[in-house]
């Protein structure tokens, strides 16, 4: 038996490669032929996310779980024909399915049942084995901005709270840098913000859909407003949006919105309702049906692509002719409809769920519009092979135009992007109560200026050479004594992180039994991994609820897993033990090797 | 210090490296006739300059959007390579002293630009067309043809594959040079290494001129450095090292083959590019040391 374990390299991510290995060293020793691929992110998320050509892949979630209903569109298997994070492992149990529809239409005691019921299900069948949950480390210079840490830089309002000091510009902060006129450039280094980052895609690609090039959506959050954001503790606060009322009296909610006044496009076009209504239809099907014709006219039977098994369980996605952005699946799932009523007020028809999630659908980014109706019919793209596929999803969107506090100025592929601020953004002249929290006034910096360095040693010595102002990536555990030796370099280290994963492509055999991966996680020793892997910088857990308030008290860590305790101790694999375990699982040993029964 | 800073800092100790030499290895005479000599020779050689820089730009072209294409169309070698050589490399390096940190760092960077750069500069002083010629053919087949290889092969080095055993010793303790080396190179081209096929193919030449004695070890030596700086690094696999010696044999014995062809017709040097010619592969690793067989394989292939 052979698995074949994916992880970007070191390069681009520090730790996930090295998980790899050393979880494919374990499965040696328990007698299976496992080796790593080094993929790089982009091809690693183009392989897994879209075309599924995987058995196991080692890399961290693009989101964190504060919210339980995050996992619904990761494990729903009603997700499993669908490309991007809904669940790429091709999970399906009809048991978690009930519990994580039940969540979603419960509150209270019923649904913190069910939510801990869930958990204990996944940790049981493992669609994927939660390794830990690592520190967010970076290194940030001090003597342009402040505010580092209580920033969260894996977010666009991370890098908008920031604060400046006075490197050679006036002393009294953010506030006065909104009114300056625009500086000549490079005269002013003050006010640029330097960012070096070590992953290169988005220099070459700001596409919000685009699911491949996009970690953790910052650079499309600082160009793309949405209606809504998430707020430190989980809630959804209005940020394009003036406010919404949401009204709950039937099954399915029905939120009004009603946008900021003048809000407008970078380009300078007006943005209104109907560009809302526009974004969630076009987020839904990105051919908005144009391409409807020329599929209906086969018979619908050439645009059933994929396996043939397209379509079924898509309840209320009707079959082939729509193309929805893999990114945002989850949270559209949500909404029925959109409707502009008038220039500044959207009324959004959801689902059958609670308000509280169902307000989750506001936090996608608005797009305009006059720029994106244009985007609409089929592209024919190598290396993706899931059903049609639309301009939209695989367009560079290059320049972008989006309503969001900063625009764009120009791109070197590969190299540098740079930003600016946006004047005609809500946050430069809104009166501060009404700002959301943790921002309070346009951003501190002119400009955001992006470069693309090769590692993350790079990237702290561009930071402790005075070149850059923080990176923008999160660097290895390794650096943090590079970090610490430079003077005026803080080392950030922030635990509000997503959780590396391993994830097991569960529609392909031996891998599709719940048994044998169950069996496969009893070979992962999660100490070990926090110890060699992340020095220490990370915490082990059996969900991805860890850190909430969600998780039972008998699924909390206290040093030992305690659903898939580790077949050995120390880090090794004890043979026997795991022999064992895969006997009873019903495979068997040939020559120390595992083979399948059959 | 940004990118500009370590060019910069490259063209000038290359420069002085360059100058010291050319007072060292070139004999005082023929630097009086230097400006006559420079630039007959020079012309002489046009042929292979041109197809050189026509390959060069080709190459910075196709190395961007080649990684791309190299994900679609090429195959993953990483884990072929591993299997073949597990973990010789970090063997290599479990010998790293600081002093041998510092010497490979700057022979990697500084010794193989010098390396690379110095035989042209003497050649066209020394007024040796023939060398010149050859080994401008030569370095245009090994470019061409580890193009090729970059775009059908996507290999992580051992720095990225086994970052727990594999340091990256060079970005450690310089991380500045990453700055350049990320410029000219992706880190999914590593098979075959083109710093080892380069600088064994100045050695390889060398060695065949007879006719430049001092210059010899020297450029024996540093090519051995580099070729044992890459995989000291953690940059190359000792593979790539391989295939990298192999491409430059290859290409010298076919530069030799396209110069000796050269007698009546006299500009047909523009020659196929990149044909197979690194099939030949030596089956012994550090094979740069053991001149005389690699003399004898060679002679015995060697168009006349």
């Amino acid at each position: 038996m052979t698995l074949d374990i994916k992880a970007a390299p070191a390069d681009e991510d520090p730790y996930a490669l090295r998980v790899g290995r050393q979880v494919a060293e374990w499965y040696r020793a328990a007698g299976i032929d496992a080796q790593v691929t080094p993929v790089s992110e982009q091809e690693l998320f183009r392989q897994v996310l879209l075309n599924r050509e995987f058995d196991l892949f080692v890399a961290q979630t693009p989101t964190r779980f504060e919210r339980p209903d995050g996992l619904y569109s990761l494990l729903h298997s009603r997700f499993v024909e669908t490309p991007g994070w809904q669940n790429p492992f091709g999970y399906s149990d009809l048991g978690a399915n009930e519990l994580l529809e039940t969540q979603r239409r419960t509150t209270g005691r019923e649904r913190e049942e069910a939510i801990a019921q869930l958990q204990q299900a996944i940790a049981r069948t493992q669609p994927f084995t939660v390794v830990a949950f690592p520190d967010d480390i970076r290194a940030a210079r001090t003597d342009g901005f402040d505010g580092w840490r209580e920033a969260d830089l894996r977010s666009p309002t991370g890098y908008l709270s920031l604060e400046r000091t006075g490197r050679d510009g006036p002393e009294d902060g953010p506030r006065t840098t909104a009114t300056e006129s625009a500086p000549a450039d490079g005269d002013r280094s003050a006010s640029t913000l330097r960012v070096a980052v070590t992953d290169r895609r988005g220099t070459s690609n700001l596409n919000p859909l685009a699911v491949e090039f996009r970690r953790n959506g910052v650079l499309t959050g600082l160009l793309y407003d949405s209606l809504g954001y998430v707020a430190e503790d989980g809630t959804v606060e209005p940020w394009l949006a003036e406010s919404w009322g949401v009204d709950a009296d039937g099954e399915a909610p029905v939120a009004r919105v009603r946008l900021r006044a003048d809000a407008t496009w970078h380009d300078g076009e007006p943005l209104t309702a109907e560009d809302v209504a526009f974004t969630y239809d076009l987020l839904a099907d990105t051919s908005l049906g144009s391409d409807g014709g020329e599929d209906a006219s086969g018979d619908g039977s050439g645009g059933n692509g994929g396996d043939g098994s397209g379509g079924d369980g898509d309840d209320g996605l009707p079959d082939d002719e729509e193309v929805p952005s893999p990114r945002f699946q989850g949270r559209i799932s949500l909404v029925e409809e959109a409707r502009a009523i008038d220039d500044r007020h959207v009324e959004i028809r959801f689902v059958e769920c609670t308000p509280g999630i169902a307000v989750r659908a506001l936090t996608v980014p608005v797009l305009p519009k006059h720029v994106w109706s244009e985007r609409t019919d089929t592209a024919a793209l190598a290396g993706i092979e899931i059903g049609s596929v639309t301009d939209a999803l695989v367009t560079n969107n290059i320049p972008p135009v989006g309503s969001g506090p900063l625009r764009f100025v120009g791109n070197t592929p590969r190299e540098s992007l740079t930003l600016e601020r946006f004047d005609d953004h809500f946050l430069v002249d809104a009166a501060p109560e009404t700002l959301p929290e943790g921002v309070d006034g346009p951003p501190a910096f002119d400009r955001f200026a992006v470069r693309v360095v090769g590692s993350g040693v790079s990237a702290v010595g561009v930071v402790t050479d005075g070149e850059a102002d923080v990176t923008g990536t999160p660097v290895g555990a390794g650096t943090v004594p590079q970090i610490g030796r430079s003077d005026d370099t803080d080392l950030i280290v922030d635990g509000r992180t997503p959780p590396y994963v391993v994830g097991y492509n569960a529609l392909a055999a031996p891998l599709s039994n719940p048994q044998f991966r169950n069996t496969l996680a009893r070979l992962i020793d999660r100490p070990t991994l926090v110890g060699d892997v992340f020095d220490g910088y990370a915490r082990a857990s059996v969900t991805p609820l860890a850190g909430t308030d969600w998780v039972p008290e008998e699924l909390e860590w206290d040093g030992v897993d305690p659903v898939t305790p580790f077949l050995g101790s120390d880090g090794e694999v004890d043979p026997e033990s795991a022999m064992e375990a895969f006997e009873t699982a019903g495979y068997s040993y040939d020559d120390g090797r595992l083979v399948r029964t059959d | 210090m940004s990118l500009l800073d370590v060019v910069l800092e490259v063209v000038a100790v290359v420069g002085v490296l360059h100058l010291a030499s050319v007072l060292v290895f070139v004999a005082r005479d023929r630097l009086v006739d230097a400006p006559r000599t420079v630039r007959s020779t020079v012309h002489d050689a046009r042929g292979p300059l041109v197809v050189l820089l026509v390959v060069l730009a080709v190459n910075g072209v196709v190395r961007r959007i080649g990684v791309e294409l190299s994900w679609v169309v090429g195959a993953n070698v990483t884990g072929v390579i591993y299997a073949l050589e597990g973990t010789f490399v970090a063997a290599v390096q479990s010998y790293a002293t600081p002093t041998a940190t510092a010497y490979f760092a700057f022979v990697y960077v500084f010794g193989y630009v010098y390396l690379l750069t110095f035989p042209p500069i003497a050649y066209a002083l020394r007024g040796d067309g023939g060398g010149l010629r050859k080994l401008l053919i030569a370095y245009g087949l090994n470019y061409g043809v580890g193009l090729v290889c970059y775009v059908l092969f996507v290999a992580y080095g051992p720095r990225n594959l086994m970052p727990e055993l594999v340091d990256s010793l060079l970005f450690e303790s310089w991380p500045r040079s990453q700055l350049l080396t990320s410029q000219v190179n992706e880190n999914t081209n590593v098979f075959p290494s083109l710093h080892t096929s380069l600088a064994a193919t100045v050695a390889l030449v060398t060695w065949r001129e007879r006719s430049w004695r001092r210059w010899t070890p020297i450029a024996v030596v540093l090519a051995a450095s580099v070729v044992v700086s890459t995989m000291y690094l953690g940059i190359h696999w000792a593979t790539d090292v391989v295939a990298g010696i192999a491409l430059a044999a290859g290409s010298v014995v076919a530069a030799e083959w396209i110069e000796s062809g050269r007698d009546r017709p006299a500009r047909e040097d523009a020659g196929p590019p990149n044909d197979a010619t690194d099939r030949d592969r030596p089956a012994d690793t550090d094979d740069d040391r053991g001149r005389n067989e690699g003399r004898e394989r060679h002679d015995g292939r060697a168009s006349e």
